[in-house]
């Protein structure tokens, strides 16, 4: 998939995408990512089996991620070039938003 | 005491995934539990009386899946029951939080998607068999002879009854497809 197309099919990102494929910025497997992403979010997004192996297989057939290594029954992924310039593109997306409600978060309450 | 329970036709009189599930989950809270999940599911389970527990089901449509599908699954603690055609069976017990394998909407609306397609493939082979045995009956009915015309006939509403019975099913499992 080019860039145009991941953009359209993935900007504005779910939470779910936008984890997986940060998480994905070291190697890690479908179980290893739900732990990585529960830590860093503390304890707010639990990802479950079904949605990161569909996620998983939806990515890279995408191209925006790829199989690092196998064994017989376990994969290990990590994000491919495609992958890092679509999660740059949300983060500064988050950041427009940011700039536009900031104003409305320094109000006092 | 009763310890054994056949159902026949489970899969067929719960097509939305979640009511699916939901039924597995009540017949283990009562008590009865299945071993394990085989092609012929759909249309016979049989249940064996034991303890009362509190599981989790869950039912995803894949037609193939990939090496890690499995592992996945299991290290997340769920157990693979089985696979009835491309259905795969999952459980899990659980006390306090009732586990969930798909965690966001979209991947809950894409596992309803999978469900609608794998229907579509027989609800296409019924329409097709319909389309070509119209089409003897119509265009050709001097090349078949009464006693085959008769037979067409019969197979020609039998398909059909099939294919509009499958319609509705696709149309069911799409308005509860964000369940």
């Amino acid at each position: 998939m080019n860039e145009e197309k991941a953009i359209k099919k993935y900007i504005p990102m779910t939470e779910t995408m936008f984890f997986i494929l940060l998480s994905l910025q070291q190697e890690h497997h479908g179980y290893g990512i739900m732990q990585h992403v529960k830590q860093i979010t503390e304890n707010r997004i639990i990802l479950g089996a079904g949605t990161i192996y569909n996620s998983l297989s939806r990515l890279e057939k995408d191209g925006l991620i790829k199989t690092l290594s196998e064994d017989d029954r376990r994969k290990n992924y990590i994000t491919t070039e495609l992958g890092k310039k679509i999660l740059k593109v949300e983060a500064n997306r988050i950041i427009k938003l940011y700039e536009n409600v900031k104003s409305l978060l320094e109000e006092p309450i | 005491m009763k310890t054994k329970k056949i159902v026949f036709f489970p899969a067929f009189k719960r097509v939305v995934p979640s009511d699916f599930e939901n039924w597995l989950e009540n017949m283990a809270a009562n008590g009865w539990h299945i071993e394990r999940v085989r092609q012929w599911s759909s249309i016979i389970m049989i249940f064996i009386k034991g303890e009362p527990k509190k599981c989790r089901f869950v039912y995803d449509v894949h037609p193939i899946v990939a090496k890690d599908y499995i592992s996945t699954y299991e290290q997340f603690g769920w157990e693979n029951l089985g696979r009835m055609a491309s259905v795969n069976i999952w459980r899990m017990e659980y006390k306090d939080d009732r586990p969930e394998a798909f965690t966001d909407k979209d991947s809950i609306a894409s596992r309803n998607n999978r469900t609608i397609a794998a229907v579509s493939v027989s609800f296409s082979i019924f329409l097709l068999g319909v389309l070509a045995m119209s089409i003897a009956l119509i265009f050709f009915p001097d090349k078949v002879s009464a006693n085959d015309r008769m037979q067409l006939i019969i197979g020609t509403v039998f398909f059909a009854v099939l294919a509009i019975l499958l319609g509705f099913v696709m149309l069911y499992i799409y308005k509860g497809s964000k369940k």
